[in-house]
């Protein structure tokens, strides 16, 4: 049970709130680059890779936070660090799949993705999933940051003559108070731009605990020498414990964990649309990977490794009953002086806010792009193809961002049953990703994917997964690879497998019996019956839905495992046959420049007519404002020679600071030369989009 | 002294499972033209993702050795 510790002095009290307010200001500063929903969500795509990489460990850090991995560094060693280098192996398909999939395709949504892709009903069944993991994101993130902060509190505080008892969720009510106010205010752009100084802040504030803790303990040497053999590997034991295990985090944190950051993670997805082209998203992924995220592991890890060689050599100077989620600010208040310690709480608690608030302004990019815009056309309120009225956008994207933080603290009820932080958030990755991972993987590289393995592995394959909770013995015990079964949180980690295996399953079969399902639909379509024969199967298939949640949430044995398992596979035949007969799908037409079998196309829609891959130079020109409202800027001949550009191409203009990372730039496409040499000519627009200084000079180069 | 079972068992799981991930991205984009080995950007993308695989590989290696050894 979380406590207050009361070991904050008034210093590091004054020091947390300047920070904290400074952040505030700092984010809604920005809230002037917000022309539209476009900056409001993605920043207007503008950002160089150095910014985007950098403001992404500030979002990685928090969400798999000091908090989890000083508790579990100080329990098991070296090995805290697995999370933060296994996510190498799906770099390929992200750089060169899903990346410029999602870039190229235009999408403003994953959801958005699938209705293209497949149907407006795949639409809406990854829409509830989507929002069901970033709000569970959300709460995570909530979670970690109130038992961050809880140590440095005081039991009770007294206001205006009123007693107040100081209490975990209390206290995470007062955080997303904070956190909603600059995410709803000041978009993509603050979040970009305050991660960026929280990720620095915080790595400094990582970096300085661990080596202070060093020095604490007599130096490298003594820090080395002290610790157990078993304790300096880099991996966890094979299978045990339960709470903590290689093969159980490969599985769920490695493959689960690692596709759902990459490719599910909407916040993240966002920033990578944020930077200006697809070899800087590039850049920005693989930097952070190899190079960000390994010193991340020492940056959160650290904390709970020299607390654990503190402890061995003095135990006294830890309180009585501290709970390891309490080890980093415990060891942090040991090492540093008043002032010092506010800092580094300060600077972990504003990058938690920075998590926290880059899923909420997904959240609320999901909700304006996939619920409220296609609630609106369904209500004939406005044509499929009106533009979007981007001042109510706006409003409804911060209305959104609101609610979505007033739902994000109460996921945190459901997570503050796992003993640390750690196991909540694997029992959250291992459950939500399988399905939207199968969805994404199979919908983005495999062409023969349909809407119908799609739907059902979304419910069929969720049903399974459901009655893997229920009976994790006979279902996943026979694949955990002998991790203990722990009766109240069983096969935590190792569920992963399971709901990867179910899901895979169910969207494979699905699609390759698609032959056999149309012929099955046609036969149903030829009787004069047909449609009762179908709504018996729906009502079929709802009611095979309503008793396997009957039976896992209220825990009943109505019928033996193999029956139920078997009821359930029938249902995902009905809900495969369901949607083969009723949704429309164009297997060559909702393909194309979806895929990666056809990047080469997408790039092509992209650009809106054929490519130019001739490498041309960057140059450095003065602009000139002139009369027009054509988005199309003109460069001379000569300079277009040397871009390798032609008329119709697309162009990348910015401002020459390199420390700005492309904040002023903006995207347009080149009109017909002149004979100036060394100046653009641009109109008002582009002044306004790129914030461009009247006698600065720019650089330019072709972006296809 | 740990036994193999909980020091270069989990590596060798980590490093063969997830290659075979790894592996079946890097033929899928080869054999979808995802990545074209004619343009010199993404001949060197294809050298950045190989490395990463025995950047990590090789890293957690010495991390097992100097546990043990040193």
């Amino acid at each position: 049970m979380e406590q207050a510790l009361n070991i904050g002095t008034q210093i590091d009290w004054i020091v947390l709130v300047i920070y904290m307010v400074a952040m505030l200001l700092f984010g809604t500063y920005f809230a002037k680059y917000n022309k539209d929903t476009n900056d409001f969500f993605f920043g207007g795509r503008r950002f160089t890779w150095w910014i985007i990489a950098m403001s992404i460990v500030a979002t990685g850090i928090s969400s798999h936070s000091f908090v989890k991995y000083s508790a579990m560094g100080f329990k098991y060693g070296f090995s805290s660090s697995m999370s933060y280098i296994n996510d190498w192996f799906f770099v390929p398909f992200f750089l060169f799949g899903w990346l410029p999939i999602i870039v190229y395709s235009r999408i403003r949504s994953i959801p958005e993705y699938f209705e293209r892709r497949f149907s407006p009903s795949a639409r809406f069944f990854v829409t509830i999933l989507q929002l069901l993991y970033l709000v569970g994101y959300v709460g995570i993130g909530f979670l970690t940051m109130g038992k961050a902060i809880l140590p440095l509190m005081p039991e009770t505080i007294s206001l205006f003559g009123f007693q107040i008892h100081i209490t975990l969720m209390g206290l995470i009510w007062v955080t997303a108070i904070v956190v909603g106010i600059y995410i709803t205010f000041g978009g993509q752009t603050a979040v970009i731009f305050t991660d960026l100084v929280q990720g620095a802040m915080l790595l400094f504030a990582g970096l300085l605990v661990f080596f202070l803790g060093v020095y604490y303990v007599g130096g490298f040497g003594e820090f080395w020498n002290i610790l157990p053999t078993t304790w300096k590997l880099p991996f966890a034991g094979f299978n045990s414990p339960a709470e903590f295990n290689s093969v159980g985090t490969f599985w769920e944190d490695a493959i689960a964990g690692s596709v759902g950051f990459l490719f599910m993670n909407m916040g993240l997805i966002m920033r990578f649309m944020a930077t200006k082209n697809v070899h800087e998203g590039r850049k920005a992924a693989t930097v952070n990977i190899l190079f960000m995220l390994p010193i991340s592991a020492i940056v959160v890890g650290g904390g709970g490794w020299v607390a654990r060689a503190m402890f061995i050599k003095n135990p006294s100077i830890f309180p009585q009953n501290f709970t390891p989620d309490s080890v980093f600010v415990i060891v942090s208040h040991i090492l540093a002086g008043p002032g010092v310690f506010g800092f580094i709480i300060a600077s972990i608690a504003a990058a938690l806010m920075s998590t926290v608030s880059t899923l909420l302004n997904a959240t609320a990019a999901i909700w304006v792009n996939d619920v409220d815009r296609p609630i609106r056309i369904w209500l004939k309120k406005i044509n499929k193809k009106d533009k979007q009225d981007e001042v109510r956008a706006m409003k409804v994207a911060r209305i959104a961002t609101a609610c979505f933080t007033l739902l994000g603290v109460l996921a945190v009820y459901a997570f503050n049953s796992y003993p640390t932080v750690y196991q909540a958030h694997a029992f959250f990755h291992a459950t939500l990703t399988p399905p939207l991972m199968v969805a994404i993987f199979f919908g983005a590289f495999w062409k023969k994917f349909t809407p119908a393995g799609l739907i059902t592995t979304v419910i069929g394959g969720i049903s399974l997964m459901l009655l893997g909770n229920r009976y994790p013995q006979e279902l996943i015990g026979p694949i955990a690879h002998g991790t203990p079964f722990d009766p109240v949180h069983p096969y935590t980690y190792m569920a992963a497998l399971y709901n990867l295996i179910v899901c895979t399953g169910v969207a494979v079969i699905v699609t390759l019996s698609q032959k056999q399902l149309k012929k099955l639909s046609h036969l149903i379509l030829n009787n004069s019956k047909n449609k009762s024969i179908m709504y018996i199967f729906v009502g079929a298939s709802i009611l095979i839905v309503l008793f396997d949640l009957v039976i896992v949430f209220a825990k009943l044995n109505i019928l033996p495992l193999p029956a139920t398992f078997f009821l359930t596979l029938l249902m995902s035949g009905f809900v495969a046959l369901i949607t083969t007969h009723f949704v429309k799908y164009d297997a060559e037409a909702q393909t194309v420049g979806l895929t990666v079998w056809s990047i080469h196309k997408a790039k092509e829609w992209f650009k809106g007519r054929k490519l130019n891959e001739k490498e041309g130079e960057v140059i450095k020109v003065h602009f000139k404002v002139v009369e027009g409202d054509e988005d199309e800027i003109n460069f001379s001949h000569k300079d277009m020679n040397r871009m390798a550009a032609e008329p119709g191409d697309l162009v990348y203009i910015s401002d020459t600071r390199k420390w700005l990372g492309g904040l002023k730039s903006c995207h347009s496409v080149y009109g017909k030369p002149h004979d100036e040499d060394g100046v653009v000519y641009i109109r008002n627009l582009h002044l306004e989009k790129g914030l461009f200084v009247p006698g600065t000079i720019l650089e330019a180069e072709k972006e296809m | 002294m740990p036994t193999f079972f909980n020091s270069w068992l989990p590596f060798l799981y980590l490093y063969i499972g997830g290659g075979i991930f790894f592996l079946a991205g890097l033929i899928l984009i080869r054999k979808t033209k995802a990545i074209d080995m004619r343009l010199k950007r993404d001949r060197f993308w294809w050298r950045v993702m190989i490395f990463g695989y025995f950047y990590f590989a090789l890293f957690h290696a010495i991390l097992i050795i100097a546990a043990l050894y040193w």
